[in-house]
């Protein structure tokens, strides 16, 4: 094992009313896999921005090879040697393989008076990175047309062709299967063994006790420890990023649950979900755990008709139910709330009691199909009231309220419905612990007012203080399901990491 | 994979490739050569300026005022000429008139912020209105130093001046887009504006500097306008950037920006520029060239996103199976 | 956000305002309430008209630039049936070829979901094709209804300007007092959302497009019975004049911002230029700068209050950051 070749030094990076990072060290030296572990949220990815030039940290400092360097763009941490392949490609879908691994650093040569693109040479140091890569690939191709993998093949080919000494993966198996992973190892050891510095991050923990050297633990942007991955095991590693105590911050209470509400057997939809079987009782709040991918989300959309067909059977209220789009869901009392609430969950410039009536916005047609304003303005007052949001008013702009206040109103544009299921994706993501706090007593409050919810959530201290079940996926499938007196972080999170049990689907009354 | 080289370029070739043969028998005396030089004539200018549109449409923005632009350079080379000064003279003085007033688009888009098709949408009623003024709708009797082009220039006594000039543009255009790093920037900002800006590419100055380029081939085009006749009005490039844009979406680069290739343009040009005399040889009224050209451009978008939705879904597929 | 609207169209007010004392000063014949009705007004009915519809298009982030030729094709066909299958039937069958005119484009772009910008400039070439190769180039001529509706007053003031404000009350209460409105709003806004709130988003974009279909054919009759007759290419430049009304009324070319109430001020504002220009004598050239002059102005003052209000968005919305971390 060679000398540091990337240092951080205290590295501090805040956004606006969250400290992502405070005060990280980290050191990688040559020829070794490096791994970064730590929960979702934890402030993995930010760092690895802040150390490619993404974001500029506040601040510490960044050695490569021991200079001091500050990155204003990728590009400029490409030229001294980082490089880092992102969760979600940024190749340019549109061009060809060869365009992108070259773009901004073409190969030029003379052609008489200009200076040409010589792409004789760009394919043949390309043909060359591939085949030290182990892989075939179309230079030619257009990127839109290859599988994940081969996109990820490309993000390292271009990493390649800046030479870079240091090699960054965020979470690049998410999306590959078993054996693109193992193909990825390969390549990951060969370009170890040249001397490269490999900084690897991921939830799965057999992937690093497969391939790191090191492991660093950050938990909730803090430095926690920094361990040889031989001399640790798993159990040391999970408490590490565990860590924190659970709180009384969780104001479950308990409510009478009645009988079954929703069966849903035998669920596919090809590519996502696999033989899905799963009840939901009256009352209850249903957690949903799993690593990012493991079809959660998936689910919860196509059981509500957002997504397209999947076979299998849905019972609701005993009866076989159909949802071929989501309006019919809400219809049948069944509602969605998105975890990405910019996108899909609110209209930021609309105001609050706008956001709260659309989903039934036709209900507030009076004579002449007017929007009846009176009640619209009434039910955001109601809803500002009793989910106590922080607006002056109705008539203030989403945009302008914090996160949790904007996850307050998606969520009460879903109760708005007087829903008998609401879906909570995600209900906390992004938001601080004060309004984590009162979102979690709003979800408590609605089951005691009879309603019945299903949690799908990364944070596990949050699905355990909450859940009165917790169904685990992963790969698609439900992998098992713990009540809540047997359910702890370690074995959710053991489940979760290391794969589909045997009681898998197993149903329990 | 393989399928996907199957491209909009190959199925426009064919079209055209049955369209031409068709004619061949059923329209008698479409080849004649009097016919296929005004056909080259009009695919010239076409073209010419076709290149410069696709060039902004590659980075997801659009020209509208084209027509306005190359009205107004026509006019004030009309103006020029009137001084009998020589062809290479009218043909710079054009080329600089159109990079100027075309940059000042991309200055407009860029600095202001405003989405293209609305900037030049404004700027399109200023060049309409301010050369006119110098004039009483059209300057006439142009000397024959200013007809050079249409009328003497003949390579080899056959081949049109317009067509000698096209050619060379189309080359240098195809050469460029191969061999330079500046065309990679564009189809870069047209994929992902975001990402090109995190590459180091200079986003706002590429776009500027991509006006001035298309600026320099609608000046072209307005010379081959221009010195068609003796005489030059103000409406003479009313209209035309709707053919230009249409040639460019025919030629398959999308509108939204980031992929198309001028190969297609060239093509989509050949079209639209033979849809007029095809029909009229065909025996048909030339009044219904513009509702064939409205069809070919509907059935050629439908059909390329038909093919593309298809791709896409084979795509996710793959994707999918892996997750 | 509400103030800004509000303030940009008493902007718009008092640069209607500014312009309209000027040419009253200089022209003071241009006051007189007969110019101003039956010249300034009457000449600028038409793309007044297409311009509410197309307010409630470019509010959805679209665009149609097919309308001056479905707005001539609807009424060439009508005329050329009037003929043969009397007057009355020759009015529906107008209104009914634009809206299928309109429900093509909206086809076009919710199914298969091309872009707006592609499928009406190819559906703009067919149309001013179709009404071209139809009427072999000749003109058709106006009859009684058409004529009517264009040449008729009541009360002293021209029919059509009555329809005119009777639409224009329609529009300002269809897009800001009722449910459609706000289910327009929404989808321009935020499509995905909207449609993650049950609201059936390619039924809105068909209605809106058939609407403005069906707009432009009421338009094309007034217009027949404007000019008594019409050609085919009479609807050239058409699209441009009445998307640079929306926009200069504030309407967002991106979607999901706008204002009826301003499309309406922005119309009297090209109104009064082009009648009030003329009354000056100042050449037809000049009248197009300066309406591109104010045309970039608005644009300029929108830009600059729109980036102000979108800082202050993004200072807002960067408190949630790194979600997927």
């Amino acid at each position: 094992m060679g000398e540091n070749i990337l240092e951080l030094k205290n590295i501090v990076k805040t956004f606006p009313g969250v400290r992502a990072l405070g005060g990280i060290d980290f050191n990688l030296r040559r020829g070794e896999v490096h791994a970064i572990c730590g929960e979702n949220g934890a402030g993995k990815s930010t760092l690895m921005k802040v150390v490619c030039g993404v974001y500029q940290p506040d601040s510490g400092e960044i050695l490569v090879k021991g200079q001091r360097k500050v990155f204003h763009n990728p590009l400029e941490a490409y030229g001294s040697g980082v490089s880092i392949i992102f969760q979600e490609t940024s190749l340019f879908e549109k061009m060809t393989v060869l365009d992108n691994l070259f773009l901004g650093h073409e190969i030029m040569k003379k052609a008489g008076p200009v200076r040409v693109i010589d792409y004789a040479a760009m394919e043949k140091q390309a043909e060359e990175i591939f085949r030290r890569l182990n892989t075939d690939m179309d230079l030619h191709a257009l990127v839109c047309t290859l599988g994940m993998a081969q996109k990820q093949m490309c993000e390292i080919a271009k990493a390649l062709t800046f030479h870079a000494d240091i090699l960054i993966f965020d979470e690049p198996t998410a999306s590959l299967t078993q054996r693109e992973v193992d193909a990825l190892f390969v390549i990951i050891n060969k370009l170890k063994s040249e001397g490269m510095g490999i900084v690897y991050i991921s939830h799965r923990l057999e992937e690093i006790f497969e391939i790191c050297d090191r492991a660093t633990v950050i938990r909730d942007g803090c430095y926690i420890s920094t361990v040889q991955v031989a001399e640790t095991n798993k159990d040391t590693l999970v408490a590490d990023m565990v860590g924190r105590e659970m709180g009384e911050y969780y104001p479950k209470t308990d409510t009478e649950i009645g009988g079954e509400l929703l069966r849903v057997e035998h669920y596919y939809d090809e590519g996502f979900l696999e033989d899905i079987s799963f009840t939901l009782r009256r009352g209850e709040i249903l957690g949903f755990a799993g690593l990012a991918g493991a079809g959660r989300t998936e689910l919860m959309q196509s059981l509500c008709g957002l997504t397209g067909k999947a076979a299998g059977k849905v019972y609701f209220n005993g009866e076989e139910m159909v949802c071929r789009n989501y309006m019919e869901a809400m219809e049948k009392g069944i509602v969605y709330v998105s975890e990405d609430r910019g996108k899909y969950g609110l209209i930021v410039d609309l105001s609050v009691e706008q956001n709260i009536s659309l989903p039934q916005i036709d209900k507030l047609a009076g004579g002449l199909k007017r929007l009846d304003v009176k009640r619209e303005e009434e039910l955001g007052k109601k809803y500002i009231e009793e989910v106590n949001i922080k607006a002056p008013d109705g008539r203030f702009l989403v945009a302008n309220l914090s996160g949790g206040n904007q996850q307050k109103v998606s969520v009460s544009k879903a109760l708005a419905l007087k829903p008998s299921i609401v879906i909570l994706d995600e209900p906390t993501r992004g938001v601080d612990v004060n309004a984590k706090a009162e979102i979690h007593k709003i979800i408590s409050g609605l089951t005691r007012q009879g309603l019945t919810v299903i949690m799908v959530s990364s944070e596990l201290p949050e699905l355990l203080g909450m859940c009165d079940r917790i169904y685990v996926m992963k790969d698609g499938r439900i992998a098992s399901c713990l009540d809540r007196d047997e359910a702890t972080q370690e074995n959710i999170l053991n489940i979760a990491l290391e794969g589909v049990k045997e009681k898998r689907g197993g149903l329990r009354q | 994979m393989k399928k996907k080289e199957l491209s909009t370029e190959f199925y426009l070739l064919l079209f055209l490739a049955a369209a031409c043969g068709l004619l061949g028998i059923f329209a008698k005396g479409f080849y004649s050569v009097n016919n296929l030089t005004s056909i080259l004539n009009s695919f010239s200018y076409i073209l010419i300026s076709a290149i410069g549109m696709n060039l902004i449409i590659l980075t997801g923005n659009i020209d509208v005022s084209t027509g306005a632009l190359i009205s107004m350079v026509a006019l004030a080379l009309a103006a020029i000429g009137k001084t009998g000064i020589p062809f290479a003279g009218l043909f710079l003085a054009a080329m600089a008139m159109g990079a100027v007033l075309s940059t000042l688009n991309g200055l407009f888009i860029t600095r202001m912020k405003i989405p293209a098709i609305v900037a030049t949408l404004a700027t399109t009623q200023v060049f309409q209105g301010i050369l006119p003024l110098t004039c009483e709708g059209s300057i006439y009797d142009l000397p024959a130093s200013f007809t050079w082009l249409a009328f003497e220039a003949k390579l080899f006594g056959i081949i049109p001046g317009s067509l000698v000039i096209c050619l060379a543009v189309t080359a240098a255009a195809l050469l460029f887009a191969k061999y330079s790093r500046f065309v990679k920037k564009l189809y870069a900002i047209g994929n992902n504006r975001e990402g090109a800006r995190l590459c180091g590419i200079k986003v706002d100055q590429t776009i500027v500097l991509c006006y001035a380029i298309a600026g320099v081939l609608f000046g072209i085009t307005a010379v081959i306008v221009a010195t068609a006749s003796q005489r030059c009005t103000t409406t003479m490039g009313s209209g035309m950037e709707m053919t230009f844009i249409a040639a460019v979406v025919l030629g398959g680069t999308s509108s939204a920006g980031g992929s198309g290739r001028i190969q297609g343009t060239v093509i989509g040009a050949l079209i639209l520029a033979m849809v007029a005399p095809a029909i009229t040889y065909l025996g048909i009224s030339s009044n219904w060239s513009d509702a064939v050209k409205g069809a070919i451009i509907l059935a050629s978008v439908i059909t390329g996103e038909a093919r593309n939705i298809k791709v896409k879904r084979v795509i996710t597929k793959a994707a999918g199976g892996g997750a | 956000m509400k103030k800004i609207k509000l303030t940009y169209n008493k902007a718009l007010f008092l640069i209607w305002l500014v312009i309209f004392a000027f040419i009253g000063f200089r022209a003071p014949g241009f006051l007189k309430m007969n110019y101003l009705v039956n010249v300034m007004i009457k000449n600028i009915i038409e793309k007044g008209m297409v311009a509410l519809p197309m307010t409630l298009v470019i509010i959805t982030a679209g665009i149609d630039l097919s309308v001056g030729n479905i707005m001539v094709l609807s009424c060439m066909l009508g005329a050329l049936a009037a003929g043969a299958v009397g007057e009355i039937p020759a009015v529906i069958l107008t209104l009914v070829i634009g809206a299928a005119c309109g429900m093509v484009n909206g086809l076009v772009i919710s199914r298969i979901k091309i872009s707006p910008m592609v499928t009406t400039l190819a559906t703009m070439y067919l149309y001013l094709g179709l009404a071209r190769g139809i009427t072999e180039g000749s003109s058709v001529y106006s009859y009684h209804i058409s004529a009517f509706l264009g040449t008729q007053k009541l009360f002293g003031i021209p029919l059509q300007v009555w329809l005119f404000l009777l639409m224009a009350v329609l529009f300002v209460y269809l897009l800001h007092s009722t449910v459609w409105g706000r289910k327009i709003y929404a989808a321009g806004l935020n499509p995905d959302a909207a449609a993650y709130a049950g609201i059936n988003i390619n039924r809105l974009i068909m209605q809106i497009y058939t609407l403005t279909g069906v707009i432009c054919a009421l338009a094309g009759l007034i217009f027949l019975g404007r000019f008594t007759s019409v050609k085919y290419d009479a609807g050239t430049n058409f699209n441009l004049n009445v998307i640079t009304i929306v926009v200069l009324g504030g309407t967002s070319i991106n979607g999901g911002v706008g204002d009826m109430r301003g499309t309406l001020l922005a119309t009297l504002i090209i109104a009064t230029l082009n009648s009030g220009l003329t009354v000056l004598n100042i050449p037809i050239d000049v009248q197009t700068i300066v309406q591109g002059v104010v045309l970039i102005v608005a644009l300029v003052a929108y830009a600059v209050v729109g980036a102000r209000n979108r800082r202050k968005k993004i200072l807002k919305v960067e408190e949630a950051p790194g979600a997927s971390v």
